[in-house]
Order: structure tokens, then sequence, then C-alpha cells
């Protein structure tokens, strides 16, 4: 049984697997042991119940067959909290020049370099195994985190926000980094991704360019990509737009790719969720559904067919039940797959 | 003879034609009847103390005496920016370095400034194209500093001049290309005309006002920043000889360079002396092979200026025929003000 649960020390190696199989690069997860252990400590830390834990920053989950022990894809929720981390986007503006007596009117796109989603949640460290992707487990462990923030919302914030890879060639260069951020940075899209997953903030402030951008004046090709998702982020994105995330005016200041936000109450899974005391049983029919304990350092989700009777009960199987510690009689979140 | 002279009403029919060969680039002289004419009469009010100190201009026509015919113009604005809003972009460094990642980058960035405004400004020189061989150019130019030098009150303390930018054989300015095309949609020609109309509102209205990197434009844009255009270059030479350098800034649409001297260290201000008037029937004349003194009067609304010939001045007087005299509306004993034309070193 595929299972989402916090992640341990012990994942590491695991963790390290996926995140080199991924199609895509993951900015917030870099293939770096070290730094992949520090976040890994980080979000054990997270998770244990002390509310003076002062960084309670990352929480990062795996995706684990519990037969065989194998982590088949991690997710992570950052509070994104930390002030001494200011969270950088480019802000899409318009301005408009308009000159009456030359019957000209341009909206004219400009890139404010801010600060102002500090603090906002985000769904981060995303990446799964190739043979799961077009699975009912990629959703599983996408959306086990709105169930876990549903259940913790005092610690997040209400708006969420996603941000999707830029588009990146072949050889994962960026025609929007190419255009811009090489000009102060001098050096490549890969090598700065890499730098932005592994440095403090600082090298961001010390060498963005600190005035606004005009888009006009950037490369058809980098103005062709602003705003646009990879193509190997579809999948992901798919999810998102069904969930009720929306494009907004940020993008990423890097590689020019959008910021999804979103409402937390407002998520379909969210809104969808129930909760039941469950009664274990053979259930071999019906829907599939997510359903997780309510434990927050124990938290658990996984995927499995439910009989949703009358009133507060509800069957589940045994199997399930064990897998996410729960006994009868113990109340259980569920949402439709 | 070739005389200077402040220009007059009478002077709109050949001001128009010579605007109409100034070509683009020479923002100052728009070939727009109107507006030449109330350029004109702005100068007369200006030579006639009839407007307020800041908000004169004074222009020059070079007349060839005898065939009566003026063949070229030149203007001093005495406080850039006093009327309308005067922009330029000042070209900076921006550095970012981060020690964490070892990187140190530099990038040249242009701001929209209004930071030249209320200087004086040397402008709208143009020289028929029969007139160019010869002291004439020189002549058109260099009378402003002795006209500068005598009446010092009525200027500002620094003096500019906008060097036109680099343009091709078309007309087209590399640098208005990458820039202004983008937010103004029109050609170079166009806004420059418009600009030289003298309203600047559409600028306000339409130039981006937030910095921009110079990374931005296309290498052949950012090559010309700074650079002359080639018809420019003897004039730019000459006022770098008058101590005129590169001030920093380049036009917002050309980014032809602005140079800049205080008016004090002007060449032909510091070094210009006064001679007395020596009418004499047989007074030296300039000859092809002149070594030409530059000599003007010391009147303001009878301002003229004219060239000599080396052997005409002595260390207290200069030698005019009286037909020169005439010219230059000075009679015996008379104060001349005296500059070399050309100088023996180059600064």
């Amino acid at each position: 049984m595929l299972c989402v649960r916090p992640c341990r020390a012990e994942d590491l190696a695991g963790i390290e697997s996926v995140v080199n199989q991924n199609r895509s690069r993951v900015s917030s997860l870099p293939l770096n042991r070290d730094k992949l252990s520090e976040r890994i400590d980080h979000s054990v830390r997270s998770f244990e119940q002390d509310p003076d834990t002062e960084h309670r920053e990352l929480f990062l989950f795996v995706l684990e067959n519990t037969e065989t022990g194998e982590i088949a894809g991690t997710a992570g929720i950052h509070r994104n909290n930390d002030k001494r981390r200011p969270f950088y986007n480019y802000r899409l503006d318009e301005l408009i020049h308009s000159s009456p007596k030359l019957g000209i009117h341009t909206a004219v796109p400009v890139m404010y370099l801010t600060h102002e989603l500090t603090g906002t949640t985000v769904l981060s460290s995303f990446a799964i195994l190739e043979k799961y992707r077009d699975s009912a487990y990629f959703d599983l462990l996408a959306r086990s985190r709105l169930l876990f923030m549903r259940q913790f919302s005092e610690l997040f914030s209400d708006q969420i926000a996603v941000e999707l890879q830029g588009v990146l060639s072949e050889n994962d260069e960026s025609a929007f980094w190419d255009s811009l951020g090489r000009h102060f940075f001098d050096m490549d899209f890969a090598t700065a991704d890499y730098y932005s997953g592994i440095k403090s903030r600082t090298f961001i402030a010390e060498m963005m360019p600190q005035h606004p951008i005009y888009v006009l004046l950037l490369t058809a090709e980098a103005q062709e990509v602003l705003g646009r998702a990879d193509a190997r982020t579809e999948a992901t994105s798919r999810l998102l737009l069904k969930e009720g995330f929306k494009t907004s005016k940020y993008v990423d200041i890097f590689d020019g790719g959008p910021t999804l936000l979103a409402e937390l109450d407002k998520c379909r899974t969210v809104a969808q969720v129930q909760e039941k005391q469950i009664r274990s049983h053979e259930v071999h029919t019906g829907p599939r559904y997510l359903a997780a304990n309510q434990s927050f350092e124990g938290f658990r989700c996984t995927l499995t067919q439910l009989t949703d009777g009358m009133g507060d009960v509800l069957r589940v199987d045994a199997a399930a039940a064990e897998c996410l510690g729960l006994s009868e009689g113990e109340s259980m979140s569920f949402a439709p797959l | 003879m070739m005389v200077i002279r402040p220009i007059r009403a009478s002077d709109l029919d050949a001001l128009y034609q010579l605007a109409k060969h100034a070509g683009i680039g020479v923002t100052t002289l728009p070939a727009n009847a109107e507006l030449l004419l109330e350029r004109i009469n702005l100068s007369e009010k200006s030579f006639a103390q009839k407007v307020p100190r800041e908000r004169a201009n004074y222009m020059f026509a070079l007349e060839d005496s005898e065939a009566e015919r003026v063949v070229g113009v030149s203007a001093i604005e005495a406080y850039v920016g006093a009327d309308d809003v005067w922009y330029n972009y000042r070209l900076s460094t921006s550095v970012n370095a981060s020690k964490e990642i070892g990187v140190h980058t530099s990038n040249q960035t242009l701001y929209l400034t209004n930071d030249l405004t209320g200087c004086s400004e040397v402008c709208s020189l143009f020289l028929h194209a029969d007139y160019r061989s010869g002291p004439n150019g020189r002549l058109l130019s260099k009378c402003r500093f002795l006209f500068m030098r005598e009446f010092q009150r009525l200027f500002s303390d620094k003096v500019i001049a906008e060097m036109r930018g680099f343009s091709d054989a078309q007309g087209r300015s590399p640098f208005w290309e990458a820039l202004g095309r983008k937010f103004f949609g029109m050609d170079f020609s166009q806004a420059d005309y418009l600009s030289g109309l003298g309203n600047k509102s559409f600028v306000a209205e339409l130039m981006p006002k937030y910095p921009i990197y110079l990374a931005f434009l296309d290498p052949d844009a950012q090559a010309v920043v700074g650079e002359v255009h080639e018809n420019t270059r003897p004039a730019l030479a000459m006022l770098r000889q008058e101590g005129f350098d590169f001030n920093g800034f380049v036009d917002i649409f050309d980014a032809g360079p602005i140079v800049e001297c205080f008016v004090r260290n002007v060449r032909a201000v510091r070094e210009s002396s006064l001679r007395q008037t020596l009418v004499a029937k047989h007074a030296p004349q300039v000859h092809d092979d002149s070594d030409y003194f530059l000599v003007s009067n010391c009147g303001l609304e009878n301002f003229r200026a004219t060239l000599v010939t080396r052997e005409a001045v002595t260390y207290d007087t200069v030698s005019l025929s009286p037909e020169h005299a005439r010219l230059l509306g000075v009679g015996m004993s008379d104060p001349l003000r005296v500059i070399p034309l050309r100088y023996k070193e180059n600064i």
C-alpha cells in the first residue's frame, strides 16, 4: 500500500533517488546530499510537537510503499514565514502610456521585484517516481498536503501559492534568464537555480537588478515564455487548476514561470473533505477516496475504497485503517479522489 | 564679407530654407515656419531684454554682406528647461556583487533626469552647404562665446551642447530603434520633430520613467550610446578645443553625448581680450592664407562679429577698413573683443 507520511532522517537516500529521477528540476530540492539532509532535519523539527519550535517552516512528506519501504515521491509545504528569507517574485503590472494629442495609448507591461508573498504558504518540493506519474498516487501525494493543511490551518496562510517551473529548453536553458538574470548574475540558469536552492537570500538581494523591468525590452524569446509553465509541469498544473488555483500577477524572478494562488478553504479537496468515525471492514467496491488520519506528527494519508453509510460511521478497509494507524471509532478525514 | 548679427523677422524665409536642409537630429531647428517665426520673435525680444532672463534665446544669423543673404544660424538658450521640461539620460553604472557566490557584475544604466535644467546651451547651429568650407563654421559657433563673455550675467555658470547622435545613411538611429520606437511607436525623425516643436508633454506621457539597463538593448544600440553623428565630429572637436567635455549625459532619443563646460572656463571666454578700433583706409584685408581673428563689438541688441586677418590685430588695436567698421557698427576707439579663430595648439 502506498501511503503519505512525514519524512524521517532515514528517508534521505530514497528522496535523493526520487529527485534524481524526477523529470523536471525542483529548485526547492537541490541535488546536494547535505542540503537535502538539512531539509529533512528541518522538517523533522517542524513536526515535533513543540509549540516553541522557532523554525517550524518546512513540512516535508514522502510517499512510501509500505510493503517494500520504497520511497516513491516527496512533497512539501513551506510556510515561507521567515523574514530572514524574503520570498522574491516579479509582480507583472501594466502602466498606461497615453498621449491624447498623438493618439497613442499603450499598456506597457512592467515587472516589479517584490517580497509581498513572503508569509504566503507555498506548496513545494514535489517529485515523484516516473512509474507513478500517471497514477492516482500522483494525486494522493499532491493533495494529501491539502488535507494536512486543512487540519492544521492555524499554521498556514489563508492564501496558498505554488510556483511552476518556467519554460526551459531541452538543455535546461531559460530564455527568460538569458534575457534578464544572466546580465546581472553572469552565470547560466542551472547554476543560479542551484544556488537559489542552497544559498541564503543574500545573493539574490545583491545580484538582482534593483529597478523595475520593462517587458518590452526583453528579447522576444523571453517575452514569449514570460508567465508560462514548462510542458513538463503539465500534470501538476492540471491538478492545481482543478483544485481551483489561478494564475496570478506573480512570476518567478529567474525563469519567469507562473505563481499560482488559491484560497486554502476554497480548494476543491478541502471543500469536499468529510470527517467520520471508522469501522473496519472488507471493502472492495465503490469509488476511491483520499483518506487521512488527524494526527500531526503521525500524519498519514492514503488511497482507499470506502463505503460511506448513513450517519457518522464509515466502513473502511482494514488494511487502509492499519496504514493510517486508526482503530475502530476513531475519526478519519476523507475526500473523493 | 561675412558678418554675424542678431536674427531679424525679415530672415524668416532664409531660416526656413536652412531648417529644411538641416535634417534629422538638429532638434532645435524644426522646419516649421510658424515655430521658426516664434523663435525669431523670441530672439528679438531677448536681445532687446524684453523677456525674463531665464526665458531668453539668442539667435545669431551669418550674413554674406555682398550677397545680402543669410547663410547660417546659431543660437544660445539662456537657461534650458525654464519653460518646458529638459530631459536627458544620465549614463550610470550599476554594480552587483556577491561574495557568497563570488560574482561581480557591472551594468550601464540610463536614468531619465532633468539634471541639466538651468544650464545655458549653445544650439541650433546650421550653415548652408555652399559656405561650409573655410572659417564660417567656426565663426558661427565661436561668436557665441564672445557674446557670453560680454554678457555673462545673462547666462548660467555652465554651458552645454547636445551633440547629434549616431544615425546611419538612411537616418536610422539604432538607439531609437532599440528603445524609443518601442514606447513611441514612431520614427526617430517624427519624434525629433515633435520634440523640436517645444511641447515635451508627449515625452512625459510616453517615455519610460524607470531606469533602462543598457544590457537589454541590441548590441548596435549599446554601441552608439554617447557617440556622435559623423557630420557632428568637427563641431565636437571644436567644442573640445574650447574646453568642453562629455558630462555623462546623453540624448533620450538618439543617445548623442552632451558636452559641457563652465562658462568662465571656455577658452574663448577666458582668453578673449579687448582692443580699440582703429579705422584705417588701408587696413589689412583677409586673404586666402589669413590667420583669422574673430572680433566682435560689445553691443547687445546690435551685436556684430566678423573675421579679420592677424595683421590687423596689434597689442591694443584692431585695424578695420571703413566698410568693415560700418558692418561691425563701431567707430574710432570703440572697444572690440578679440580671440584667435583657431588656437595654435589643441588642448
